[in-house]
């Protein structure tokens, strides 16, 4: 299938709001998975946009920006492997295959947009010297456009200059590379889940982690059962340990 | 001439136009020489133009807001509360306070806030959202929309409390906080060990045949422990993350390569 402009346009503007978003409102579009879903619907494959941006969002579940880190953008990338494999007839193997150097290429983007911006804070600076709060705030607002084109302009040159790189890309894949790829996809959630268990205190609390995977490997419970369970375990290690004290029942039937 | 309108400047209103520029302005400006600087003076500008009405203290107040500053930004309400209390209160003769209150507390803040509405709010919303969506439910990519809003409404009440309590209480609800994440630790943990069988898919297609017999190395393995090869490489990622000089993108191509690796050696599959 081919991309037609107004997609292309689409595609472009929804990641530049997607990023603002991740930086104010933070309703989720700018996360992997929303990306994916929006790309699907508006290519036409929603099933393969929600598998590819589930897919990203779970290897990078653990890789958030903390304290400003730059982490590799796999929101446009979710954007543009959902859009190419979807362009070129192929499977989700093949759009993780794309996504993932493509979110790591950009991560050179959101360093730049944060560079960029220290411009608007030496002017925002000159304004204060001055006595004037609305040239600050203009400069703060300005910040919209370093972010917003950091993500829209590699969407909008990677679906635009696109389809004719993914017929060839797609010709000259080779089946090791295709199949480790697959492979690769499938372990790298681990990376979010091991990132996660870093920053987590794990030494404290790890047999909260070994129940919650005895009850997903042994038990097949479903994750929605499991994080009940762990709210249960988190309500009542509080209680045990005196820090929570537990709601006051109404009236004693005994008296 | 200041005294007169000391009492009673700050309304419930400008508190919510403050709540709504620290969720929208915060980090629009983020730069790496302020960070969020620039975003802290935007959303606490209209209070600045209310309670400073002379050039000089304008200039003071915006070249004191303008400094570094970053925290998780759910936790700025926080800080931006009770900075609106004291500055109502003492006016911006009192910098050096607002100062250090402002920087004092975005360190802590930022501990407690990064690992509550970063690490484990991510965990929880977004395995949960991923989980439905890789069964093909859409719901899966739009509900965490739901928990977004949930944060809205804190991130006004931490505002409000912020502003109420003034510096005294902000640092007592930091304690409060820190049982909070304890427990949010124990759910994000759990979920987390749910999550790797769950979610890392690692077969092994290998066979060996002696003779008659035909031994799948996948069946004895889950013979001894299911979802053993996925919770291995895991706990290799964990290893490899505390590894000196190891960051997230050395983990993404490593990982990318033994997938290569272990499927043309037929070991992955």
């Amino acid at each position: 299938m081919e991309i037609s402009l107004w997609q292309i346009i689409f595609l472009s503007l929804y990641a530049f709001v997607a990023q603002l978003d991740a930086l104010s409102l933070q309703i989720s579009l700018g996360v992997p998975l929303m990306a994916g879903f929006v790309t699907g619907l508006v290519m036409g494959d929603v099933s393969m946009g929600l598998t590819v941006g589930a897919t990203l969002q779970l290897m990078v579940l653990g890789v958030a920006t903390y304290g400003g880190a730059t982490v590799p953008d796999f929101m446009s990338a979710a954007i543009i492997g959902t859009a190419f494999a979807i362009m070129s007839g192929q499977n989700v193997e093949f759009a993780l295959g794309i996504a993932l150097p493509i979110g790591l290429l950009l991560t050179q983007l959101d360093i730049l947009a944060r560079l960029s911006n220290t411009y608007f804070q030496h002017k925002a600076d000159r304004y204060a010297e001055e006595g004037n709060p609305d040239g600050v705030a203009r400069m703060n607002l300005l910040g919209i456009f370093p972010w917003g084109l950091s993500r829209a302009i590699p969407v909008f040159l990677g679906l635009y200059f696109g389809s004719d790189v993914v017929k060839a890309i797609t010709a000259y894949l080779p089946q090791w590379l295709m199949g480790g790829l697959k492979v690769a996809g499938g372990i790298l959630p681990a990376m979010g889940i091991a990132i996660l268990m870093r920053y987590l205190p794990l030494r404290k609390f790890y047999p909260f982690m070994i129940i919650g995977f005895v009850m997903a490997a042994f038990m097949k419970v479903s994750l929605i059962g499991i994080a009940l369970l762990g709210f249960a375990l988190a309500a009542a290690y509080l209680y045990l340990k005196g820090d929570l004290k537990p709601q006051a029942e109404g009236g004693d039937i005994d008296d | 001439m200041t005294d007169s309108k000391a009492e009673k400047k700050i309304t419930r209103k400008d508190i919510i136009r403050v709540f709504w520029r620290t969720i929208l302005g915060l980090q629009m400006g983020w730069n790496y020489e302020k960070m969020q600087g620039l975003g802290y003076c935007f959303a606490i500008l209209p209070i600045l133009k209310k309670l400073y009405r002379t050039k000089e203290e304008m200039i003071k107040a915006l070249k004191l807001h303008l400094q570094f500053f970053n925290t998780t930004p759910a936790m700025a309400h926080l800080i931006v509360g009770a900075d609106i209390a004291m500055e109502e209160a003492y006016g911006i003769s009192n910098e050096d306070t607002i100062s250090g209150i402002k920087t004092g507390l975005m360190g802590p803040f930022a501990g407690i806030g990064d690992t509550v509405f970063v690490a484990i709010y991510r965990t929880i919303v977004f395995s949960l959202g991923s989980y439905m969506a890789l069964e093909g439910n859409v719901i899966g990519a739009l509900w965490p929309i739901i928990p977004a809003i949930l944060i809205w409404w804190v991130r006004y009440e931490f505002t409000v409390i912020g502003y109420e309590q003034g510096r005294k209480i902000a640092v007592g609800f930091a304690n409060q906080l820190k049982q909070l994440t304890e427990g949010a630790a124990i759910l994000g943990l759990t979920v987390i060990g749910g999550l790797a069988p769950a979610v890392v898919k690692a077969n092994v297609p290998l066979v060996f045949k002696t003779g008659d017999v035909e031994l799948k190395v996948q069946d004895m393995l889950d013979k001894i422990m299911p979802s053993l090869v996925p919770i291995a490489i895991v706990l290799l990622s964990y290893w490899l993350l505390g590894r000196k000089g190891f960051n997230s993108t050395r983990l993404i191509l490593f990982l990318v390569c033994l997938g290569v690796v272990l499927y043309n050696l037929k070991i992955l599959g």
